[in-house]
């Protein structure tokens, strides 16, 4: 462990544009930062770890539609605290490679309904170019679909001052498994989602 | 023919006359009978025994009874059928120096479903007021009645006995009165709350939303700006006035904390501390010494509760959590803090650490509000250990453990003893544990209940159901979940505005929010409570709560709680609201087929008590 984490402090010192302030930063600086960081985030992150955040019984509810119960599947929301805890606290050292504050999401689709994702880790910004606030779940934006097929990053700028890299994660067996989503804002908003 | 056509003028005449003579009248209706835009009560709140309430005394005489230290209150409603300008006044025969009336225009709004038009925002009017029908405003087509909200402060000096007035509307040819008499009692209702009435909120971006001009104005430094502070100081003090209090929840559910909440951190570990506490006390300042609360009616008081912004990312960084850092990131922290609140002499207000995340938001792997899974109980007893090493014990100042707990009251009722110390919990799952409520209580700890108000279609007496559950409960308080948050058109296109009690005054030209009518008639009730609160020197609380129950609708104070259910012996991630609702649901009569005006008679039987009648 102690080893991969020297390895990502490394690539840290790479990111020559993670000192910019924020006045100078654009799309194009921030992007490229965030670029680097995915492809850290793509050999750190852990897929077999990821897959095993989620509880099988809770994987099961998410889906039951309950007519007479509609927080059926949030209510039921479970995960095993250690490879939750161990994902998020990687998550959280790769997004302190960069001097100004980026967020680290991982996203998993679901075996049962490959159409359909869900962000399994949030962190402190609360920055999300794709997450509908709230939703337990929702469907894969062309873009997740593309990276989780082809597996190379890619940058989106659609939203607003979003940057966000998606990029895949990856099992033992060589399956992509999931996307971590590195997002920044040009212009933080400290109240957004305060709720 | 020329008497013929002196006849027809002079019959034309007299009909016009009289239509005129009936074209402009001032009526008045209880508390807890909205007027509607046609002059009728709104249909919800009527009464099948007293559809008109049981103001009057006579033709254009009403009588109110009042205790002193407190509002009593009553819609005056102008009725005219034309287009004509009217001007309205509430004036005393004698000039009472402290008892003036405050008038409030009500808007009526329209529901977004059955498109019915249903008044509770209340617009602070002058005394006298002048206006027009329909309301240039409100635009209500064809609307022929405009209804105020009348309230009287009475000042605990004031001389009991009858004081009386008149309500006066004219128009240019007409004026019509109505006598008003108030019967002020020897009572004087306690200053302090017998039940805490909380109002919830999240964060600030709501006022941003909400008051447009005002963050405009401001610029982009609107969340640092007095501006900022001083809505927020309105807020607090628009409930507290309501004899309520405020909340506002700083923090995310992945941890982002606003910087108006906490104070600014820096360093990491062992080299965490605060930087500064600038934005933090000109949010709270004013709040925790009570000087928000100069002016007002029931003086600088400072407020009874508060969240921290304590949550699983703040003090202390996540990424440390488990190991050695954290706590040294914890307890530095908030030991600052204490030292902080102790210097400032803040030591009259509970500081809350409250976990509200919950993990379907994604932020963190244990629920903090609501735990559901077994699993989840050992980051609580960690914070209370963290808290437990921060802060002093004997320490005046009062932190607080609070948790909001449903599915595991139960278990944690017991698991969490001495480590939470105040609970905010399910009603539905507490009224099966009036034993266990019992065993939490003689150990001190804090007691509240939480839900929502109820949507301004309903009966406006709906607004009690809870603080009243809560009282008959022998709770310390009640919480809305959400008070601040209308729909998004709530003047002219209302979806029941559940989750609003006080609106932006900013259509107005109000800086600052209004209150609504469910608001005042909650006020109102909150009253009544200390006046009972009061009465149980006199006799005990639960003979108290027994009559009241029976005057309500003949229930006997045990049906207020439901038998443990089957349920209750399965594990709580086995149950569903279905299953919950399912098990209480036999026993809920005692809710149903209320009397929309039942809070009437009820208070009469208070008053009475109070002024040293019997108990029947």
């Amino acid at each position: 462990m102690r080893s991969i984490l020297c390895l990502v402090v490394l690539a840290g010192v790479m990111f020559g544009e993670a000192t910019l302030s924020a006045q100078q930063r654009t799309k194009e600086t921030v992007a490229r930062d965030l670029e680097e960081l995915a492809r850290v985030a793509s050999v750190m992150v852990d897929g077999d770890v990821c897959e095993r955040i989620m509880t099988p019984r809770a994987l099961q509810k998410m889906f039951a539609v309950d007519p007479n119960d509609r927080w059926a599947g949030s209510d039921n929301f479970d995960v095993n605290h250690e490879p939750y805890v161990q994902t998020k606290k990687l998550l959280i050292r790769l997004a302190k490679l960069v001097a100004y504050p980026v967020d680290c999401n991982l996203w998993m689709p679901f075996q049962q309904d490959p159409k359909k994702i869900q962000i399994l880790v949030r962190n402190r910004h609360e920055m999300s170019q794709f997450w509908t606030w709230g939703v337990l779940f929702q469907d894969q934006t062309p873009e997740m679909t593309e990276v989780m097929a082809t597996g190379e990053p890619k940058t989106i700028v659609q939203k607003s001052d979003f940057v966000s890299v998606l990029t895949p994660v990856i099992n033992s067996l060589g399956d992509r498994v999931g996307l971590v989503e590195v997002v920044t804002r040009l212009h933080l908003n400290p109240q957004q989602h305060v709720k | 023919m020329i008497q013929k056509s002196l006849f027809i003028a002079s019959l034309a005449f007299s009909l016009l006359n009289h239509r005129a003579l009936f074209a402009l009248d001032l009526d008045a209706y209880p508390e807890y009978l909205r007027p509607g835009p046609d002059g009728n009560a709104v249909s919800a709140d009527r009464s099948t025994t007293d559809p008109r309430g049981n103001l009057f005394t006579r033709s254009k005489a009403i009588q109110l009874r009042a205790a002193r230290n407190g509002y009593v209150s009553f819609f005056v409603v102008v009725k005219h059928s034309g287009e004509t300008p009217y001007s309205l006044s509430l004036h005393f025969d004698r000039k009472p120096a402290s008892l003036q009336p405050q008038l409030f225009k009500t808007w009526y709004h329209k529901l977004r479903r059955k498109g019915s038009l249903i008044p509770d925002a209340l617009i602070p009017v002058g005394n006298p007021f002048s206006s027009k029908l329909p309301d240039p405003d409100n635009k209500v087509a064809g609307q022929t009645a405009q209804s105020f909200w009348v309230d009287f402060w009475i000042p605990s000096d004031t001389v009991p006995g009858l004081h009386e007035g008149w309500a006066d509307v004219s128009t240019k040819t007409k004026r019509v009165r109505l006598r008003f008499q108030i019967l002020v009692l020897q009572s004087v209702i306690p200053t302090a709350d017998a039940l805490t009435i909380d109002h919830n909120s999240y964060g600030t971006g709501w006022l941003e939303s909400l008051y447009p001009k005002q963050s405009r104005s401001a610029g982009d430094g609107f969340f640092r700006s007095d501006a900022l502070f001083d809505l927020i100081h309105a807020y607090h003090r628009i409930f507290y006035e309501h004899r309520g209090t405020f909340h506002q929840l700083g923090y995310g559910h992945a941890g982002k904390v606003g910087p108006e909440f906490a104070p600014e951190l820096t360093g990491e570990g062992r080299h965490r501390r605060i930087a500064s506490w600038e934005l933090f006390d000109r949010h709270y300042g004013a709040l925790l010494d009570g000087s928000a609360f100069r002016e007002s009616r029931r003086g600088a008081q400072p407020i009874p509760f508060v969240y921290l912004p304590i949550n699983p990312e703040w003090p202390a960084n996540f990424l440390n959590w488990g190991e050695p850092g954290y706590e040294a990131e914890f307890v530095s922290a908030v030991s600052a803090m204490e030292k902080h609140f102790l210097e400032k002499g803040w030591t009259r207000t509970k500081f809350e650490m409250f976990f509200n995340h919950k993990k379907r938001y994604k932020g963190f792997h244990w629920d903090g509000d609501e735990t559901r899974f077994a699993h989840d109980d050992p980051p609580l007893l960690e914070y209370g250990r963290l808290l437990k090493k921060a802060v002093p014990s004997g320490s005046p100042v009062q932190f607080v453990f609070r948790h909001d707990a449903s599915w595991r009251l139960e278990q944690q009722f017991k698991s969490l003893a001495g480590i939470v110390n105040f609970w905010v919990c399910s009603r539905a799952i507490l009224s099966w544990l009036p034993e266990q409520l019992k065993a939490v209580k003689q150990r001190g700890d804090i007691v509240w209940i939480y839900s929502g108000a109820p949507s301004i279609a309903f009966p406006s007496s709906a607004i009690l159901e809870n603080p009243l559950r809560a009282w008959m409960w022998n709770l310390d308080g009640y919480i809305h979940w959400l008070t601040v948050s209308p729909s998004a058109d709530p003047w002219f296109n209302s979806e029941g505005e559940e989750t609003c009690l006080a609106y932006s005054g900013e259509r107005f030209g109000i800086d600052g929010p209004i209150p609504s009518i469910r608001l005042k008639i909650q006020r109102n009730f909150a009253q009544d409570v200390a006046l009972l609160k009061m009465l149980e020197t006199r006799q005990s609380g639960e003979a108290l709560r027994e009559e009241v129950s029976r005057r309500i609708n003949g229930s006997r104070l045990k049906d207020w709680w439901t038998p443990r259910p089957a349920l209750a012996d399965l594990p709580p991630e086995d149950w569903s609201n279905n299953s919950i609702e399912g098990g209480i649901e036999p026993y809920l009569h005692v809710f149903k087929n209320w009397d929309p005006q039942y809070w009437e008679a009820v208070r009469e039987h208070i008053l009475n008590l109070a002024e040293g009648g019997l108990t029947r």
